[in-house]
């Protein structure tokens, strides 16, 4: 008996070390793994084992002597730069206009403004064509009344457009929650010292603001540079780096040479980590404020008319694309003529009969998905916050990686590391399935990080001292607090899924097709019809994931975004 | 659990005869426990070589700044932190490596830590939960705990209703309920308002003696430390510098550090010499010298031909004029009415190395304004004496 006792009470708690260590697992094995496998693999010939002998830069040679590659290099880099530069252009005035003027309806604007971050982009990119192309809306009137014609949608300019209106949120949020929280008491004290609007906009309220929209500009170039979809559907002859890969994969399934690109499209997005971490370093500031106070707010009526109509018109131009997806789904047959001709349900109708499966895989995968992304990703910042070990920034830098590398590389790197050698996947639900958890557990991974650090530690011990073990306190106490964290990335882990093509278009196979593969077949094959149905219920699962749980948390919707 | 909970039953204050003697057992005993906490480059020692004991249903206060390892210490107790070196005995048990939630402890955190998602009821029957305790008792545990933190209307509140103070008396009840041996609190009223801190410490005096549960108490302030602890342990730089009761404490500091840390204290340099068997001669800086008896505290281990005089502000005498018998000359700089008392700020050894002394007094005293000259007298039995460091 005493003995017995002296045994329980000498006894280490193993089953957080053994719960972590399985997290760090998965890690290693589902990222960490296929990463290196993509990095090696690009420094190998096709057919070549790994030795050192054997590593060549022959997959990087066609940068230097394809005219192909050198002009989809450029044009990617000209695609990332002209969407940051437009999406400043119509976010960060946006961003003064709500913060800081009283223009009406605030809240509308926020929520409509965080919209185009949760509906895929390419599901409205091929408005754009019905709308601004040859046979397009737009270009009838303008025939008909000025006998003039807009240049070709097809190309660069479509291709820009439509991501600078899906990424342009990023700027506008980031930069708009800086806005709100700058410490008033500056600009008065500029004031003060005889400094007018405009000299205090360009002395000290954008200075302040400029890390957080070199934030937004970086998340947006990543988008753009890596973005699959809108350059498929709009590209036309436009080649980018994302299509490129796709080309060489479905193509040829010639994952080495898709390596070299994919490494290609890497450093892209690693360099300009690095230019806005000098951007941000230089334009650091730390703000010492104490004042609960908000932001001036100026009820100038000049500028209270022009941030309205610029607001209404950046919001009505962004999700024109996507009600044209949903006015059209109920269209027959509308092409070549003005208006649509008929309005019914047989577009419904029909994609209930053929498109069933798309829709219940996307379900089933990105539910699937979402649940081990969760259980994992709450684990990883469980570690990331609580224990206290050497090296912390790989765990962070490992769950995060997927988060900055473009979706369509992720696709490449689950391709390579579970197509061949000991554990082969493909063609398997469960390889899509891996690669959309790692790519979206970073969402759950910052979300219940930032929930976890706000909870006191002494909350956790008071539970181990009033008797409970890891596993009680865990259940009992962190996770129920940690939960509305939890579920907002959650959330927007399912909902992004929902709409994923990048990672998809590489893994997907006959038997698992999804919703947003189907449309884009749809789309390719010109059936629109059926496609903008299959958008529309896309978009709607999509919304109403979003209402519920922001219902369930209390929340604005453009909080859900806070954290990226 | 089970064990845990016969344990509980085995150890329970009812059943043990010890508890009736008048003579306390030892509880808790510390042995050189030292804790270094793993830097960038070097470790920290956070805790260095710290023993001490504790008796049955004594409130012992680990009282020193922020930094000197008090909270270390009492984390060490709690299982947070492992003991780098050292054992904690508890109960005659080893309960060094034991984890946090077998040591059967109760805890107030700084923050009160409650759990901001349960309801007060909650909150407080969480440690019988865990002790798998049937609810028709548990719910009487808890209300016999809540009436004796006196917050019997709480119990369907949510902690965020209640104030401080009541969640202050909530994280108490929390740590009662399941009659632990021990009761661990740390800096339990720092986020209380002054006043509220006065009268909060006398609650938890009340309730600590009620329960009869042996208590580590971890505080900055000197004050609160004096006012409820049976035996007090001032700390500094990791080190424990004395253990004493309260009075002990503040009459008889062994160390430079713990008679300038409890309360005010004036030092001045001075050297001694024995003129008979009953009297002895200091000689000041400035030559001055003042004869005394023997009757001095510390009049052992220090260096008598460079030695430094410790006394109370409240313990020195102030007459106006100058030149008195047996009294040092000072000029008052300064007089700071406080309400309660009246401090002055005396300077002495005008040529020589002038010096401030402080004098407190509960009234002004007649004739002596700012810049007077004064003499001040002080009496054998209220000083000690240091080396000078």
């Amino acid at each position: 008996m005493v003995s017995g006792l002296k045994e329980r009470f000498y006894k280490i708690e193993f089953i957080p070390y053994l719960v972590l260590g399985l997290a760090l697992l998965i890690l290693i094995l589902f990222i960490a793994y296929p990463l290196s496998k993509v990095l090696l693999n690009s420094f190998l010939k096709t057919d070549d084992a790994f030795s050192i002998q054997n590593l060549t830069l022959v997959n990087f040679s066609q940068f230097f002597s394809s005219s192909l590659y050198k002009s989809a290099l450029m044009n990617t880099l000209l695609v990332g730069f002209l969407c940051v530069l437009f999406s400043s252009i119509l976010g960060i005035p946006m961003a003064y206009f709500v913060a800081r003027t009283d223009v009406p309806f605030k809240t509308v604007f926020l929520t409509l403004g965080t919209l185009p971050l949760i509906l895929p982009p390419f599901v409205g990119a091929y408005s754009w064509v019905l709308l601004f192309g040859r046979q397009g809306v737009v270009n009838f009137f303008l025939n008909e009344m000025f006998s003039f014609t807009l240049p070709d949608i097809y190309g660069a300019p479509g291709v820009v457009i439509a991501m600078t209106m899906s990424l342009y949120p990023f700027i506008f949020l980031l930069t708009y929650g800086a806005l709100l929280s700058a410490d008033p008491y500056l600009e008065e004290s500029a004031t003060i010292m005889g400094a007018s609007r405009w000299d205090l906009i360009r002395t000290v309220t954008l200075p302040l603001v400029t890390p957080s929209i070199a934030a937004g500009a970086l998340i947006v170039f990543m988008r753009a540079v890596g973005n699959f979809g809108v350059p498929a559907l709009l590209g036309g002859n436009f080649y980018v780096l994302p299509t490129l890969i796709h080309f060489q994969v479905v193509g040829f399934f010639n994952l080495h040479t898709a390596g070299a690109i994919a490494i290609v499209n890497i450093s892209m997005v690693g360099l300009a980590i690095l230019i806005s971490q000098y951007v941000m370093a230089k334009r650091s500031y730390v703000t010492i404020t104490g004042t609960t106070q908000g932001a001036h707010v100026s009820a100038n009526k000049i500028l209270k008319w022009c941030g309205t109509i610029f607001c209404s018109g950046v919001i009505f131009f962004s999700l024109l694309p996507h009600i044209t997806v949903i006015v059209t789904s109920f269209t027959e047959g509308w092409s070549g003529t003005r208006y649509p001709t008929k309005f019914s349900f047989e577009n419904y109708q029909r994609i209930f009969q053929i498109a069933k499966t798309p829709i219940l895989n996307s379900l089933f995968l990105a539910t699937t998905a979402t649940v081990v992304a969760t259980v994992i990703g709450t684990l990883l910042s469980y570690i990331a916050v609580r224990k206290r070990f050497h090296g912390k920034w790989v765990l962070d830098l490992t769950v995060m990686l997927p988060f900055i590398l473009p979706g369509i590389v992720v696709g490449v790197a689950i391709l390579s590391g579970f197509s061949s050698g000991l554990v082969v996947l493909t063609g398997t639900w469960m390889i899509m399935v891996i690669g959309f958890f790692i790519r979206r557990m970073p969402y759950i991974f910052r979300s219940s990080m930032a929930s976890l650090s706000q909870i006191d530690i002494s909350v956790e011990e008071a539970s181990a001292i009033a008797g409970a073990s890891w596993g009680a306190t865990f259940f009992r106490v962190t996770l129920p607090l940690m939960a509305p964290g939890i579920l907002a990335g959650a959330v927007i882990c399912f909902s992004t899924l929902m709409g994923e093509l990048s990672t998809t278009i590489i893994l997907y196979s006959a038997g698992w097709k999804t919703i947003t593969v189907a449309i884009i077949e749809y789309l390719f094959s010109a059936t629109i019809g059926p496609a903008y149905a299959l958008g529309t219920i896309l978009i709607v699962l999509v919304l109403s994931a979003i209402t519920l749980a922001n219902r369930l948390l209390g929340r604005k919707m453009s909080q859900m975004f806070k954290m990226v | 659990m089970i064990i845990c909970k016969n344990l509980v039953r085995f150890l329970h204050k009812e059943n043990r005869p010890d508890l009736m003697n008048q003579k306390r057992p030892i509880t808790l005993s510390i042995q050189n426990l030292s804790k270094v906490f793993q830097g960038k480059t070097k470790g920290v020692v956070a805790v260095d070589d710290v023993s001490f004991d504790v008796s049955e249903g004594d409130l012992f206060t680990l009282l020193g700044p922020s930094g000197c390892g008090k909270t270390t210490t009492l984390r060490c107790l709690a299982g947070f932190e492992k003991p780098t070196h050292g054992k904690i005995r508890f109960l005659g048990r080893d309960y060094t490596t034991t984890p946090p939630f077998r040591r059967n402890i109760g805890m107030v955190f700084q923050s009160y830590a409650l759990f901001p998602h349960m309801s007060i009821f909650d909150n407080v029957a969480y440690g019988l939960r865990m002790r798998k305790m049937p609810r028709q008792e548990m719910e009487q545990r808890v209300n016999r705990i809540i009436q004796l933190v006196e917050l019997e209307d709480t119990q369907k509140r949510k902690p965020s209703e209640l104030s401080g103070g009541q969640q202050q008396r909530i994280a108490l009840a929390r740590a009662l309920v399941y009659e632990p041996q021990l009761l661990l609190l740390d800096e339990p009223l720092s986020n209380l308002d002054a006043k509220l801190r006065v009268y909060m410490r006398e609650e938890i005096r009340r309730i600590q003696q009620k329960a009869k549960v042996t208590t580590i108490y971890v505080t900055h302030d000197q004050e609160e430390a004096l006012a409820i602890s049976d035996q007090i342990a001032v700390m500094s730089d990791g080190k424990i510098d004395q253990i004493g009761s309260p009075d002990e404490i503040y009459e008889n500091p062994q160390t430079i550090h713990v008679a300038d840390f409890i309360g005010q204290a004036n030092f001045l340099a001075c050297s001694l010499e024995k003129k008979d068997q009953e009297s002895t001669l200091l000689t000041f800086p400035s030559n001055e010298t003042v004869l005394l008896g023997h009757n001095m505290k510390r009049f052992s281990d220090f260096d008598r031909s460079n030695g430094l005089l410790f006394i109370r502000p409240e313990r020195l005498e102030i007459t106006p004029g100058s030149g008195k018998m047996n009294s040092l000359r000072g000029e008052v700089k300064r007089i700071l009415y406080l309400g309660s008392q009246v401090r002055y700020f005396i300077q002495v050894f005008q040529q020589a190395s002038p010096q401030e002394v402080l004098v407190d007094k509960n009234r002004r005293i007649t004739g002596v304004k700012e810049g007077d000259d004064v003499a001040l007298i002080f009496h054998e039995d209220d000083i000690g004496f240091f080396s000078q460091e």
